[in-house]
């Protein structure tokens, strides 16, 4: 096998095993031996690519207007109970103070 | 550690730990909650999981603009599916594999990445196997640093970058990504040799102007 049929192969061969660094031609042959380290040590490096980049802000912008509207019952439920309870207390004093034709609070 | 004889060690698949998913403190609780519609649970996630699905785009796409829209579309479509997510995997996998969707989605429709996924395993004339490479020796093992390779990375044609950032960087297999891309196993191998050999390229000549300057 010369370096050409070995480069024409490297598609397939990569697909079937991890490491080409025993296969007979590159024992062989110290081009296609470095063409080989070449490859397997940017698959090798790829891995280790973090993600490092943020998007701007104006993208959770877009994203937050695009939702819908936020109520504050979205919040708590307990914190909706509590004010309701508030405006059904008030709500009451107001009648009664209508009724009675003064403030009792 | 003692291993039974007579019982092989099943080798770890090679992108294994691209699908770790180690888990985050609160992040359980703000799904549940944000499946109950809760906001700003839906805010924290977003928080959470922002980078990298805008890297995913960035380095899929190569084009900032286009990262921002498709990660706020990514963003939009968890908010829609968030109550399918069953918990079977990873939330992070799961919110990955939405946010590659979305990309490709958005590929079909410009049709840019297909055309090159279309070609066949024919060399071209500067992508081909080369008879000779005896004057490209040098040897890159242990000095190409990440941002070099995340530079040369974004210098890739579409079609190669695709390839390479899904098998190489995210971990997809090959019959994932002809799945996903539509196109044979076959391709998809070469797509990424191609990736990989134009990447050598790249690295070898950013070295030679180091070397000169």
């Amino acid at each position: 096998m010369d370096c050409l049929e070995f480069q024409q192969q490297l598609p397939e061969l990569y697909g079937s095993r991890t490491s080409l660094a025993d296969h007979p031609h590159v024992v062989d042959c110290e081009n296609c031996a470095a063409l080989v380290r070449d490859l397997e040590y940017i698959a090798e490096q790829a891995k280790f690519l973090l993600p490092i980049h943020d998007p701007s802000p104006r993208v959770w912008e877009k994203i937050s207007a695009s939702l819908p509207p936020r109520s504050r019952a979205d919040d708590d439920p307990r914190r909706v109970r509590n004010r309701n309870s508030g405006r059904l207390r008030r709500c009451s004093r107001r009648r009664l103070s209508d009724a009675w034709g003064r403030s009792i609070c | 550690m003692n291993i039974p004889q007579g019982e092989p060690q099943k080798p770890k698949p090679s992108n294994q730990h691209l699908r770790r998913n180690p888990p985050i403190a609160g992040e359980a609780e703000a799904i549940q909650s944000a499946q109950a519609g809760n906001a700003t649970s839906f805010e924290f996630l977003y928080s959470l999981h922002k980078r990298r699905v805008y890297s995913l785009c960035l380095r899929m796409l190569g084009n900032v603009a286009e990262a921002e829209d498709l990660t706020q579309e990514a963003f939009l479509q968890l908010y829609r599916k968030i109550g399918t997510f069953r918990g079977d995997s990873a939330f992070s996998t799961w919110l990955h594999r939405l946010a590659v969707n979305v990309v490709l989605m958005h590929l079909r429709k410009k049709g840019l990445p297909q055309v090159s996924l279309e070609e066949t395993l024919e060399p071209s004339q500067d992508d081909g196997p080369r008879k000779d490479i005896g004057a490209r020796d040098l040897v890159l093992s242990g000095s190409i640093d990440r941002v070099t390779l995340e530079r040369a990375v974004e210098n890739l044609p579409p079609g190669y970058r695709l390839v390479f950032v899904l098998h190489d960087v995210e971990g997809y297999e090959h019959n994932e990504i002809a799945e996903m891309l539509e196109c044979s196993i076959g391709n998809s191998k070469s797509q990424l040799h191609k990736a990989r050999m134009k990447l050598r390229d790249l690295l070898h000549s950013g070295q030679r102007k180091e070397m000169a300057s």
